[in-house]
């Protein structure tokens, strides 16, 4: 097992300090280190509460950027990590016994991946009151972006209802004006199923034409909104990223719907007679 | 005949078109909608959630209470907030996790609040639930459960349950206890899958065999008139500590929590509104355009310039009209079932809602469709009003 640095929320007592032995090394966060004036090399003390009770003083190894957490989204993440053991030293109550702390997670890097499950019933099973699961299972955090996912379909879902009843509309309106046409066509002697074909060709190409149109739209705007969300919640969370799938999928749906409402806006129209619509 | 009479009769005229437009505009109306609510949807619920616990003030480590850390002497500090004399009552509140043992199955996992109150003036002490059936617990060996719990565990007012909490680590491995269930309630902070436990706080003391230390998560406070000076008077005797009242909460939430929402709802408001504007003119613009000779014809025998315009305008006005009318039940249904889906987040209380309905939001619905109706509705008029009469007539003639 690999005892990993965890990420925990500090008070910043002081910015500077004089020490007596080496300071510890630690990270933090660029947002505190932009809201604090903060630089690689500063010394810093840190304490559990804002009297400084039981501070010490570290030294400020780098800076990182924190994963991005979709939960805490709009929260500057003001945050320090340490190694396991000084954390532990700052955090220790008066009387604690060095050794005799918790830990909330200890986090397992198997030598085959594939283990992970049978590896967690063993550690079940050995050790009563630890819970072990796989990575896959106790990624709880992914919550948010599965609720976020499933309000996304449904709003894309009202959406392509939405247009599909307007592509509907358009598409009996534009059949019924070239309704004189197709009254000729069907007079010189094309059958019907000629004409559908290709109004159906059309269809295909004109909705064709639309989804790709759309793609690039797609593709441009997605740089501008993650720049502006981004910039927003000052975080580097992805918020729109227009994948191989997510392109074939909305291209897939596109195309047959538009080719689908042309050809249903045309199959009441070619049910009459060539003399009926050339008449008109 | 009027404008809108002549509109009527011009959809009538056309009715697969017309009942297209009007369905179209109602599933944009509904997305409209929904939009509308959910951009103060939160924000709304989220006050009437904290305004209905009955407390104005909350005290806790950080501004936004429930999101870690602990008030240490908390016995005291209730104590001193108490003793201001615009304290009606003061609550100790703290949380742990529980298991409640049960036969044939697996433990089931709760959050055990447990709660200490502090009266001044003979003002009701509130608990953070409401008891739906039985009496509230009262001592070390009474707690109240939700109805997820009794139901699982197939236990009713007067029955016990077998719990082991955790009130300093997850890990502790505590003797169990056996309490009393008085009551079952609601717990309208609990998240949408938490389960709830309500008791005193001597009783969460039993359940974690002692080991709890004096320490709350939160502190809840009632003041006995203006909420915002009491909260000003707590922070000198409660050092360290974040005193907000209900309002301060809702702003600084509006501020960091719920700034998605709003953000993805101005988003799909304006992607909304534009969709329609652009739909509706298309469909008005290829309308008008099929019907010139007989606009021209019209104007020929007498109908003024404006008249004509009029009845453009009329029938998007209609459209757009009928379309938002039945965009309101379905922007409802579909609100309902959005908000199911929201409320799947993680430590989303149960009683919070995404999408509220106000008046407010109807009003700027009304208020979008109408504007909608009219842009929309801009291009066709202009092309009625410089559609050259004599030209037009011609050409239907020759064509």
């Amino acid at each position: 097992m690999i005892g990993r640095t965890l990420v925990f929320l500090l008070v910043l007592v002081a910015s500077t300090a004089s020490a007596q032995e080496a300071p510890k090394d630690i990270l933090i966060s660029r947002q505190l280190a932009t809201e604090q004036g903060l630089s690689v090399g500063s010394i810093v003390r840190l304490a559990v509460d804002a009297n400084g009770t039981g501070a010490r003083t570290f030294r400020i190894a780098g800076i990182y950027e924190p994963t991005p957490d979709p939960a805490r989204l709009g929260v500057v993440p003001r945050e320090v990590r340490l190694h396991l053991p000084d954390l532990l030293d700052v955090m220790r109550p008066p009387g604690m016994l060095a050794g005799t702390e918790y830990v909330a997670n200890i986090n397992v890097a198997l030598t085959d991946p594939a283990d992970a499950a049978a590896f967690a019933r063993d550690v079940n099973a050995r050790m009563p009151g630890v819970i072990a699961r796989p990575s896959s299972e106790a990624a709880g955090s992914a919550g948010p972006f599965r609720v976020i996912e499933r309000f996304h379909l449904a709003i894309a879902i009202v959406t392509i209802v939405a247009a599909t009843v307007f592509l509907l509309a358009l598409s009996i309106m534009l059949v019924d004006e070239r309704r004189e046409t197709v009254g000729i066509l069907r007079l010189i002697g094309l059958p019907a199923r000629r004409v559908l074909v290709q109004v159906l060709i059309e269809g295909v190409i004109v909705a064709s034409v639309g989804a790709a149109f759309g793609l690039v739209l797609a593709v441009l705007s997605e740089g501008l909104i993650n720049a502006f969300f981004q910039w927003r919640y000052d975080t580097a969370l992805v918020f729109v990223r227009i994948t191989r799938d997510v392109a074939l999928t909305s291209t897939a749906i596109a195309v047959p719907l538009g080719a689908s409402a042309t050809v249903l806006a045309s199959w009441a129209l070619l049910r009459r007679s060539g003399l009926r619509l050339a008449r008109r | 005949m009027n404008a809108v009479g002549f509109a009527w009769r011009s959809l009538v005229r056309q009715p697969a078109r017309a009942i297209l437009g009007v369905l179209g505009v109602a599933a944009v109306g509904a997305l409209l909608l929904d939009m509308l609510l959910l951009s103060q949807g939160l924000i709304v619920s989220m006050r009437d959630l904290l305004d209905r616990s009955g407390w104005d003030i909350r005290v806790s480590v950080r501004e936004i209470p429930g999101r870690g850390g602990r008030v240490s002497d908390a016995s005291e500090t209730a104590a001193r907030i108490a003793a201001l004399p615009s304290v009606k009552a003061t609550l100790i509140v703290r949380i742990a996790n529980a298991r409640i043992e049960r036969e044939g199955g697996p433990p089931i996992a709760a959050t055990f609040e447990g709660v200490s109150g502090r009266s001044n003036k003979g003002a009701p002490i509130t608990p953070p639930w409401t008891v739906l059936r039985g009496r509230d617990a009262r001592g070390a060996n009474e707690v109240v459960v939700d109805a997820a719990i009794a139901k699982a565990a197939n236990l009713d007012v007067g029955g016990t349950i077998t719990l082991r909490a955790s009130c300093v680590a997850d890990l502790e491995a505590l003797p169990p206890a056996r309490l009393q269930v008085t009551g079952i309630a609601e717990f309208p902070f609990a998240g949408t899958n938490e389960e709830g436990i309500g008791g005193s706080l001597d009783a969460l003391k039993a359940a974690c065999g002692g080991n709890v230390g004096d320490e709350a998560d939160l502190l809840l406070v009632t003041s006995t008139g203006e909420s915002r000076e009491t909260a000003e008077a707590i922070r000198p005797v409660a050092p360290g500590l974040f005193a907000m009242t209900n309002d301060e909460v809702v702003g600084r939430l509006q501020q960091t929590g719920f700034t998605y929402f709003r953000q993805i709802s101005a988003v799909l408001t304006t992607v909304t509104v534009s969709f329609a504007v652009l739909l509706i003119s298309v469909l008005l613009t290829v309308s008008v355009n099929q019907r010139l000779g007989e606009i021209a014809a019209l104007r020929a025998l007498g109908f003024s310039r404006s008249r004509v315009v009029k009845d453009v305008l009329s029938e998007s006005a209609l459209i757009v009209g009928l379309g938002g009318l039945i965009s309101l039940p379905l922007g409802l249904l579909l609100a309902s079932g959005l908000d199911r889906i929201l409320k799947a987040m993680p430590g989303i209380p149960a009683e919070l809602h995404f999408f509220v309905f106000e008046g407010s939001a109807l009003a700027v619905h009304i208020g979008l469709l109408a504007a909608t109706a009219i842009v929309a509705a801009l291009y066709p008029m202009r092309i009625v009003s410089t559609l050259p009469i004599a030209a037009t007539l011609r050409d239907e003639v020759i064509g």
